[in-house]
């Protein structure tokens, strides 16, 4: 049983444009799933659709294995972890720790404290606890949203647009602490360059999917990113103009360490060339 | 004869929670403190005989004395409430004598004191959360902390909103006849509207997301313990001691 | 507005307390009906909002600012059982959190501010825009903001005219121990708020406008009846009737004081006279007495007088102009 099956779904706004059209999406369970594309995709509405609050839609959509509809939305919601773009939205309580247990004490979770603890740890907040989230800079907001919604333990966390508004820093530490949970994920979002460091696989969607792959295929197909109005990572527009200019790039990488190995094998291929000449053939320059 | 109102709201909401934090009256449970003021405010309402109104007021100071509560906050907020209390004691001085006014004045101050070191002493959230459990409806207490939470966030707009407008070099009306002015104010008001509509909506998903349901739970629910009792107690006594001595004068 | 506590006649209090339980029982049960669980951020975000506009200060001239009161904003803006809700709730965190308005005065605040000012203010521009706006006129013309601007003033005015009553019926029952003397209260609350009212209609007007304009889909409006059912059923769900009711209900309110004070107002009066050892005909002391009297009395009928014609009347209007279906 795959943890997210969506087959076939349309979904159109109340003035009638389509938001989405007839998509078709599956997540594995450990899965770490990117959507992307522009903005008004329909990034974000997909998320929301998930958790029950886009209604009605026609075609199939199921959350380990429960079908979504009129009245299974707060069944479906018990299995979902969803982080809004705002954090704001999000945050309730008048402290860190009472607003991550607003969830577990909701849904009658047994050990509270504990579940607050161990999702506050997860993503590194835990001296923040007893603060005031009001006063919390925009980030540390972020990671309390975040622990908000691991502490329910959801079967899939719905992320979106988690890196928007995040200064480099932030961002960069946001995107450590996602790859260190070890949890199922679908991530909307524009932000390639975090998404690459994080999934294993992408969904372009423009109002209907139009490519389906890994990461690592994505970074080297320019017209399906072109066509999607995206910008590819860094680290793929930069290996790409080494290849451009007569480098041996044998993989684009996707992730930071796969960027370093290959620059590190580009070098070696590339003194090994000069010492051996163009081909095996001797002599150098 | 027209009286300028003072009431600003100058306190911004979220600084009533830091001095919260300097108090032990944070660590009585919400509904003992709501009970042991009630009572006194409702005690000290009923009181005319000038002896037991001044004794009201000792009693509240002292209970103000003794909350660690930061004084310059009672004090600017006791000033936001003045204005109704002054025009009533001046106008009561005036008519019925100088002991009637003083009657009045001593009356509402001491109530205004003890409900706003109550309030100074609780987190915004607990007083919410322990109306509840004193069986005031779910709708209202939870209206009453959704309502607060909107609030910090729309006061920060408002603030913004003010001093982009007055970067633009509008700063204020001189009177009501102008125009401009008030269409600006209202302006400024009505965009604050505009936008609430949607993020009502998002935090009704935001709150469904996370499994809310009619009720707004605290972590860990509080306990009613020695301390507790102690306050009512003292609250109560003195309230009765009052009220028995005001109903012996009133004969 | 926001009365403290220890100002008012214990009995007066008690009365604005059971007065209020009463109209908010029912409209909590009317609510229950038509509201679901989305709604309660709404009414909580506009609260909110009525809140923090409550905070603005607009200038009254010779120095003096004023306060939005807000309740005819929030029930031209969703209807006047939700604003007594939201009113509510605006007062309850002013009295806990700010000590602006007490709690036993709680009761009394509300009726003033949380049902008095929604209900006559929804109650008077219903009542008018028909027939100041043009039918079929889309935007929000001259005729629909006039409307407004009265509901917003006289929203204020009645609510002002409220505590007046319930300041000079505390003192009279409790013979100058509570309260504030005819004499006093009511021309300053009447007149301050005269002015005052302006300002809350200017700037109600303003929103109102505003939104309409940005976005007519913000709150919720009325729904129209589809149907409109016959016979007696079909004159309660008329707009005009609901707003006449609405009207009404607001003077309503303020009769109980009325009977307390005429109940007791000479004993009150009496008893304060002899024990200040005034003798009756002391020229300097006892005329502001007979005279607060007499004034207070005929002031108080006078304006509930003209003011229930006035919408009698306006209701006769609209009644013959032929009911319209929608607003």
């Amino acid at each position: 049983m795959k943890t997210v099956e969506v087959s076939g779904l349309s979904y159109s706004y109340e003035d009638g444009t389509v938001a989405l059209k007839d998509v078709s999406i599956s997540v594995e369970d450990g899965e770490k799933v990117a959507v992307v594309g522009p903005n008004g995709a329909g990034k974000s509405t997909l998320l929301h659709l998930l958790a029950g609050f886009r209604m009605p839609f026609t075609g199939t959509v199921a959350v380990a294995g429960v079908r979504l509809d009129e009245g299974t939305g707060d069944q479906v919601r018990r299995n979902i972890g969803l982080l809004f773009q705002d954090p704001d939205d999000q945050i309730f309580m008048p402290t860190v720790e009472e607003d991550v247990a607003f969830g577990p004490v909701n849904l009658g979770m047994d050990d509270v404290q504990g579940r607050v603890e161990r999702a506050l740890r997860s993503v590194g907040i835990e001296h923040l606890a007893k603060r005031r989230p009001h006063r919390l800079s925009y980030g540390m907001k972020k990671r309390v949203a975040i622990a908000g919604v691991l502490a329910m333990d959801p079967r899939v966390l719905l992320l979106d647009e988690p890196t928007s508004g995040l200064d480099p820093r932030s961002r960069a530490e946001l995107v450590t602490v996602l790859r260190g949970i070890k949890r199922t994920m679908v991530i909307a979002t524009h932000d390639l360059d975090a998404a690459a460091e994080v999934v294993d696989r992408a969904v372009v969607l423009n109002t209907s999917v139009a490519w389906q792959g890994s990461m690592a295929e994505l970074v080297s197909a320019k017209d399906v990113l072109e066509g999607a109005g995206l910008e590819p990572p860094q680290t793929a527009k930069l290996f790409r103009r080494m290849a451009g200019m007569g480098y041996d790039v044998q993989t684009v990488p996707v992730t930071m360490d796969q960027a370093a190995a290959e620059f590190a094998a580009v070098i070696e291929r590339e003194a090994g060339r000069r010492r051996d000449g163009p081909k095996g053939t001797g002599g150098g320059r | 004869m027209l009286v300028a109102h003072v009431r600003g709201h100058r306190i911004r909401a979220e600084e009533l929670d830091e001095y919260a934090r300097g108090s032990w009256l944070v660590r009585l449970d919400a509904r003992a403190k709501l009970v042991g003021v009630l009572v006194f405010v409702v005690a000290t309402a009923l009181l005319t005989e000038t002896r037991l109104v001044l004794a009201s007021l000792a009693l509240s100071v002292a209970f103000a004395a003794m909350s660690q509560v930061p004084p310059r906050h009672l004090a600017k907020a006791y000033l936001g409430a003045l204005p109704f209390i002054l025009v009533a004691s001046a106008s009561v001085f005036l008519f019925a004598g100088a002991e009637r006014g003083v009657d009045m004045w001593a009356r509402t101050s001491s109530c205004v004191l003890a409900l706003l070191v109550l309030a100074s002493g609780t987190e915004t959230f607990d007083l919410f959360s322990g109306l509840r459990r004193l069986h005031v409806p779910a709708i209202m207490t939870t209206l009453l902390m959704l309502t607060y939470k909107f609030v910090l966030v729309m006061a920060d707009e408002m603030a913004r909103m003010t001093v982009a407008r007055r970067a633009r070099g509008f700063g204020g009306g001189r009177s009501l006849l102008d125009r401009r002015g008030l269409r600006l104010l209202s302006y400024t008001a009505g965009m604050v509207f505009v936008r609430s509509s949607d993020r009502a909506d998002r935090t009704y998903e935001a709150l469904k997301a996370r499994g809310f349901d009619k009720e707004m739970r605290p972590m860990r629910a509080t306990r009613v313990g020695a301390l507790d009792g102690v306050f009512i107690a003292w609250f109560a006594t003195s309230s009765a001691l009052l009220l028995v001595m005001q109903l012996g004068v009133a004969g | 507005m926001h009365i403290p506590d220890g100002l008012m006649d214990p009995t007066v209090a008690l009365t604005g307390w059971i007065e209020f339980l009463v109209v908010a029982a029912v409209a909590l049960y009317m609510v229950r009906g038509r509201t679901s669980e989305k709604d309660i951020p709404r009414i909580a975000v506009l609260a909110a909002g009525v809140f923090v506009a409550q905070m603005l200060n607009f200038p009254v001239g010779g120095g003096t600012t004023g306060h939005l009161v807000g309740g005819a904003l929030m029930a031209i803006m969703v209807g006047p059982v939700v604003a007594i809700m939201g009113m509510t709730v605006i007062l309850i965190i002013q009295a806990l959190l700010f000590g602006d308005g007490g709690v036993t005065a709680l009761g009394l605040n509300a009726v003033n501010m949380a049902i008095i000012a929604p209900l006559s203010g929804w109650g008077v521009y219903t009542l008018l825009k028909p027939i100041l706006a043009k039918k079929g006129d889309a935007r929000f013309g001259p005729g629909a903001s006039l409307a407004v601007g009265v509901g917003a003033w006289a929203s204020v005015f009645l609510a002002a005219s409220a505590c007046a009553a319930e300041l000079a019926v505390s003192y009279a029952v409790s013979g100058g121990a509570y309260g504030i003397a005819a004499t006093v209260s009511v021309p300053a609350m009447l007149g301050y708020h005269a002015v005052i009212g302006v300002g809350e209609a200017a700037i109600t007007v303003g929103v109102i406008t505003y939104l309409w304009n940005v976005s007519p889909g913000a709150f919720a409006r009325e729904a129209s009846t589809t149907a409109k059912p016959s016979g007696l059923r079909g004159v309660l769900h008329s707009r005009v009737a609901q707003a006449t009711v609405a009207v009404l209900i607001a003077f309503a309110l303020a009769l109980p004081l009325y009977f307390m004070y005429s109940a007791q107002g000479e004993d009150g009066l009496e008893t304060v006279m002899t024990e200040n050892g005034v003798e009756e005909g002391s020229a300097v002391l006892t005329s502001p007495f007979s005279y607060g009297e007499s004034y207070f009395a005929a002031l108080f009928a006078g304006i509930l007088g003209f003011l229930a014609t006035a919408l009698m009347a306006l209701a006769l209007l609209r009644v013959l102009r032929g009911r319209e279906s929608t607003d």
